[in-house]
């Protein structure tokens, strides 16, 4: 298994900054100031991305869309009647 | 026949008796906010026309949003976002239900996005030098092609919604790792999906996912300085 000493691999620093490391290896944050600030950074860096908004089309979108869309009438045209 | 107090059909259920349409008018609830996005794609194609709109009111922010990163200009992701969404509701009888509807409608928005910007890097090409760029310099030159079009009024509402650091950062970003930065850290897709998505191998997507921070670090720390 990973030797604890060891520091964190890239994937392993974004396992940590998303949540998802083992506990085996977190252990090694506790010990290296180095891998910790390196996570720590990592982690506000995906927060700052997260956080972006999402932004919206014009008001009027959905009808846009749905002036352009087939809906298949129940009374025949549907395909697997 | 289905209990009443079923509230949402299963898709399981689906498969075994939409032959009869049973799952029809009858178990569909009133709001379909809490439905699952198979549920309604077997609605819509059984032509219940708040299906549809259900599944634009989920999916026009995040596709939307996908879009305007990529093209960084709204009139153009707003055309690029309708006829997405138009092709995917126009196609739901292609739609297989093993790919999941977000990965199916985010693999049409991006392919319309990378295909608009690989025509205008073909009609740029005389200025920039090369469709692909690859060096920090090319980028850079690329990223102020997006960001070089006349003063108007549109322009200035896209200069408040994409003009953070962040933002520009990402807008300077090569198409595909920009997609591969907002699909994870924006959209929070794992990266099979991503890799399913963009078509592209496992092993690719975490290269430019992880060349794409390297990237991001760099145009930021450069503000920064
Ligand atoms: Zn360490």
């Amino acid at each position: 298994m990973t030797d604890p000493l060891q520091h964190l691999t890239p994937d392993e620093v974004e396992q940590w900054a998303t949540g998802l490391l083992g506990a085996t290896r977190a252990i090694h944050l506790a010990q290296c100031a180095d891998c910790l600030a390196a996570a720590e950074r990592e982690r506000k860096f995906f927060r700052e991305l997260a956080q972006l908004a999402r932004l919206a089309p014009s008001a009027d979108f959905a009808d846009k869309v749905m002036a352009k869309v087939r809906i298949p009438t129940p009374s025949g045209g549907l395909e697997k009647r | 026949m289905i209990s009443p107090s079923a509230a949402l059909p299963r898709a399981a259920r689906t498969t075994s008796e939409e032959g009869d349409g049973v799952i029809g008018a009858k178990d569909r609830p009133a709001n379909l906010t809490g439905a699952s996005d198979q549920d309604l794609v077997e609605w819509a194609k059984q032509g219940h026309e708040p299906a549809f709109r259900e599944l634009v009111r989920r999916y026009e922010r995040p596709v939307f949003s996908l879009l305007y990163r990529m093209v960084r200009d709204r009139a153009l992701a707003e055309d690029l976002a309708q006829e997405t969404f138009v092709k995917v509701l126009n196609g739901l009888a292609s739609y297989r239900a093993e790919f999941k509807f977000s990965s199916w409608i985010f693999k049409i928005a991006n392919n319309a996005a990378i295909d608009h910007l690989r025509k205008r890097d073909l009609d740029t090409l005389s200025i920039d030098g090369s469709p692909h760029a690859t060096t920090p310099d090319e980028i850079a030159a690329t990223a102020l092609q997006l960001d070089g079009r006349g003063e108007d009024p549109l322009q200035e509402v896209e200069a408040r919604e994409l003009g953070s650091a962040i933002e520009r950062a990402i807008g300077r970003l090569r198409p595909e790792y920009r997609a591969c930065i907002l699909l994870r850290h924006v959209e929070g897709h794992s990266y099979e999906e991503i890799a399913r998505i963009l078509d592209l191998p496992l092993g690719t997507v975490k290269t430019y996912i992880h060349r794409a921070r390297n990237e991001l670090r760099v145009h930021l720390q450069d503000r920064r300085e």
